[in-house]
């Protein structure tokens, strides 16, 4: 922990993993039945008394530009046993599917309490030779920190598709966390069987929806209990178009580069709502027909006007982004341009690839980063209310921070505990060619960033975060989630044609709770979930989300930065039905699961 | 596709045939000149050409005037609600006026600027110019770039104010997007 703070380093140990269940009352129903369960307190570094807030008294090394910085990650990807890479086309990524890459994710399948690990994989292309179809891969957590190959035995190597995302969702209500791949080709629908396997229940379920599938969201869009879906679609091209691609692009008269996405026709998303297990196309009655056939990449449902309903933001590749509203019963109505969310502050469409969704500023209201092409601002749209959105960008210097990157999977998390949102954000360009100009800004591998949250502005500090965001790869998927139970967030990170990135987080931490809703028979959170925790005269937002980042999953379990905090005053815990549970005066420093009563 | 290109060429290659075989008669031109009936063919099809920008142009504005209207409509439901004290009826009129202006805004709503991506595509700029001076987003036709802000500013301030409607705020609002409107309509001859 060569980066720590001298006052953090003689914190107490962590204790050993254990499980106790703990009755606590719940607020709305004195028959309610509330399980507490202690699932571990362990924790490496906890500081004795950290300070709210982000004002670092004794900040490690410092990082160019006079950003400094405590963090420290390091990459644990091989010693872990994550090793396999993502195929990702030809060397020269002559078509945009070449550079694609895919989302990651963080699941606990076998609800061992540990986190999972699945990638999707792509194909290995030569000329316009497929020469090796990529298999998808599951990993399962072991107690040690590690992760085992499960692949084969659970059946969800992705049967020869070219995978673009992946959406970890108990679908189908049974306790069980199943997978949503999507493709280049027909998506996957992995329903977990509960005992170690899955079986692709896709063409069933009605969700194939064969084309270029991007990122995609489970929701439930009614408010009828069950979980819908939509699904982001970018270029409308068939198989043959990608294996007679060449570059033939001019890029800034230096170089021909993949063709697109100009000059290639979008492909329409869908919206499909459940019907008791099957899927039915319900785009154009939920009032969700993609009339620009914008670049679909991205999709983060939430309730972003706090109206208690979940609402859809979908980010495009260089066409205005898409806020559909839900208007109830089930219609959505898209106020994008007029909500403030579709452009950036000078009216101009980005080419947007990912979404960060989270309580940045402290408000109680989600603000959206948006993750987008290199030479151009990542966009902070700061939540204003009622679900109207500001660009922020210049005010927080996310965007000065983000303008040189090619940025794709992005997350808030308070990756040092300190009680606010940090930004994390996987960045790699499309064009290899770049290197070949050293005058052009960028790099194709590039590092990824640590924007670290210092009052509501951003601070890059990546250069000072340790061997971790030394890493410097074509990265695309990104997740968070705590991996080896600790108590601080680790980062999952997909690379093109190379093995993902583990970044252990070895950053000294403030007090934390981490807060697992779960529906009345137990599982994992529902989606739309939300949770607030109070401690003294601060408030905490976080909302359980199935499908984030780039066409991702991050960690289900709601992790919460508490500063200084020795205890919460209150969890309140609202299910999308309105159901609300509130503990008070928790311990902190737990894992803490509420259930919701029947 | 194909056989309508396969059609044209025929057809030109005709007309080329004819003008070089009637070219001899022409005492008054010079060896080599271009044939005159290829001229004037070629006088015709720019017309044709510039009549389908001025089309375009036309088409455009009539897509905003149609928004502008419905604007209108919906501004003098919105201002009945709000005399009435009908707060959720006014709150569906500010937000489809927010709607139409986000529509000046755009140009369109996003099935026209999917039409507008197309013709990007297809490499066709109807300002180009005005593209390059800066002054409008590319593939706009008649909405510059200065007037979208307008629009876009006030559109987010009106359906911000639908959950709170205030009557004189409103008539603020509205008059900006009035006066930018007005910039945008061709002077008069």
């Amino acid at each position: 922990m060569g980066q720590g703070r001298r006052d953090l380093e003689d914190a107490p140990a962590g204790r050993e993993v254990g499980a106790n269940r703990v009755p606590v009352s719940a607020r709305r129903s004195a028959a309610a039945l509330v399980l507490l369960i202690v699932i571990a307190c362990a924790h490496r570094g906890v500081p004795g008394g950290m300070a709210t807030g982000s004002a670092h008294p004794d900040p490690g090394a410092a990082a160019p530009g006079g950003a400094s910085s405590w963090f420290h990650f390091v990459d644990v990807a091989a010693a872990a046993g994550l090793t396999r890479p993502y195929l990702a086309g030809r060397p020269g990524k002559d078509h945009l599917l070449d550079s694609a890459g895919a989302g990651v994710a963080f699941l606990d399948y076998d609800r061992d309490g540990r986190l999972d690990i699945y990638l999707p994989n792509g194909w290995r292309l030569d000329g316009d030779r497929v020469v090796e179809r990529g298999t998808n891969a599951l990993y399962r957590g072991r107690p040690d920190g590690t992760f085992r190959d499960v692949t084969a035995e659970a059946g969800v190597g992705g049967e020869g598709q070219w995978g673009a995302g992946v959406v970890a969702a108990d679908y189908d209500g049974d306790g069980w966390t199943d997978l949503l791949v999507t493709n280049f080709g027909r998506n996957l629908l992995y329903r977990n069987l509960g005992d170690g396997r899955f079986e692709n229940v896709a063409a069933r379920a009605g969700v194939e929806s064969p084309g270029w599938n991007t990122g995609a969201a489970f929701f439930d869009a009614d408010g009828d209990g069950d979980l819908d879906l939509y699904v982001a679609a970018y270029i409308d091209c068939t198989l043959d178009d990608v294996l007679r691609a060449r570059p033939t692009l001019d890029w800034k008269g230096l170089e021909k580069v993949a063709f697109g996405p100009f000059g290639l026709t979008g492909a329409p998303d869908r919206f499909f709502r459940q019907e008791g297990g099957r899927f039915v196309d319900a785009t154009a009655g939920a009032g969700m027909t993609d009339l620009g056939l914008g670049f679909g990449f991205a999709v983060r449902a939430a309730d972003y006007d706090n109206d208690g309903d979940a609402d859809l933001y979908v980010a495009n590749d260089s066409d205005p982004n898409y806020l559909y509203r839900n208007e109830g019963n089930g219609r959505f109505r898209e106020i994008g341009v007029w909500s403030g969310c579709a452009l950036d502050a000078g009216g101009a469409a980005q080419a947007s690839m990912g979404i960060a969704a989270g309580d940045g500023s402290g408000s109680g209201r989600l603000d959206m980063v948006v993750s987008n092409f290199a030479e151009d601002f990542s966009t902070y749209y700061r939540n204003l209310g009622d679900g109207f959105f500001e660009d922020a960008s210049e005010e927080t210097a996310v965007g000065p921070a983000t303008w040189k990157y090619l940025s794709w999977g992005s997350a808030f998390a308070d990756l040092d505990a300190d009680g606010d949102l940090d930004l994390v954000i996987a960045d790699g360009h499309i064009y290899p060619q770049i290197d070949r100009h050293p005058e052009m800004v960028g790099t194709y591998a590039q590092k990824n960033l640590l924007l670290e949250n210092r009052g509501g502005m951003f601070a890059d500090v990546t250069a000072a975060a340790g061997p971790g965001f030394a890493v410097v790869e074509a990265s695309r998927g990104l997740a968070v989630g705590d991996y080896d139970n600790d108590g601080d967030l680790d980062i999952l990170i997909g690379n093109l044609d190379a093995p993902p990135t583990l970044l252990r987080n070895d950053t000294p931490q403030g007090a934390w709770i981490m807060v697992v809703p779960e529906g009345p028979a137990g599982g994992p959170p529902p989606p739309g979930t939300r949770v607030t925790v109070r401690a003294g005269d601060r408030a905490w937002l976080r909302d359980v989300a199935a499908g984030d980042s780039y066409a991702g999953s991050h960690d289900p379990r709601l992790h919460f930065g508490l500063g200084g905090a020795e205890r919460t005053d209150s969890i309140e815990v609202r299910w999308p039905d309105g159901a609300t549970v509130t503990l008070r005066d928790q311990p902190v420093r737990r894992i803490v699961a509420v259930r919701r009563p029947r | 596709m194909a056989r309508a290109f396969v059609k044209v060429g025929a057809i030109l290659a005709v007309v080329a045939l004819f003008a070089f075989v009637a070219a001899p008669a022409r005492a008054e031109q010079h060896a080599g000149a271009t044939p005159a009936e290829m001229v004037s063919s070629y006088q015709s099809l720019a017309d044709a050409i510039l009549a389908v920008k001025k089309t375009e142009d036309h088409l455009v504005r009539s897509i905003l005037g149609a928004a502008y209207a419905h604007a209108q409509v919906e501004m003098g439901r919105a201002r009945a609600a709000i005399k009435a004290n009908d707060m959720k009826g006014a709150q569906a009129a500010l937000e489809n006026v927010a709607a139409d202006v986000a529509q000046l805004a755009s140009e369109g709503d996003s099935a026209v600027g999917a039409v507008r991506k197309r013709l990007l595509e297809g490499g066709h700029h109807h300002n180009a110019d005005g593209e390059q001076k800066g002054l409008y987003d590319p593939g706009f036709v008649v909405v510059t770039k200065v007037a979208k802000q307008a629009f876009l500013d006030a559109s987010r301030s009106i359906g911000q104010m639908a959950r709170a409607p205030k009557a004189d705020a409103l008539e603020t609002e509205w008059a900006k997007v009035d006066a930018t409107w007005k910039t945008l309509q061709p002077a008069a001859k």
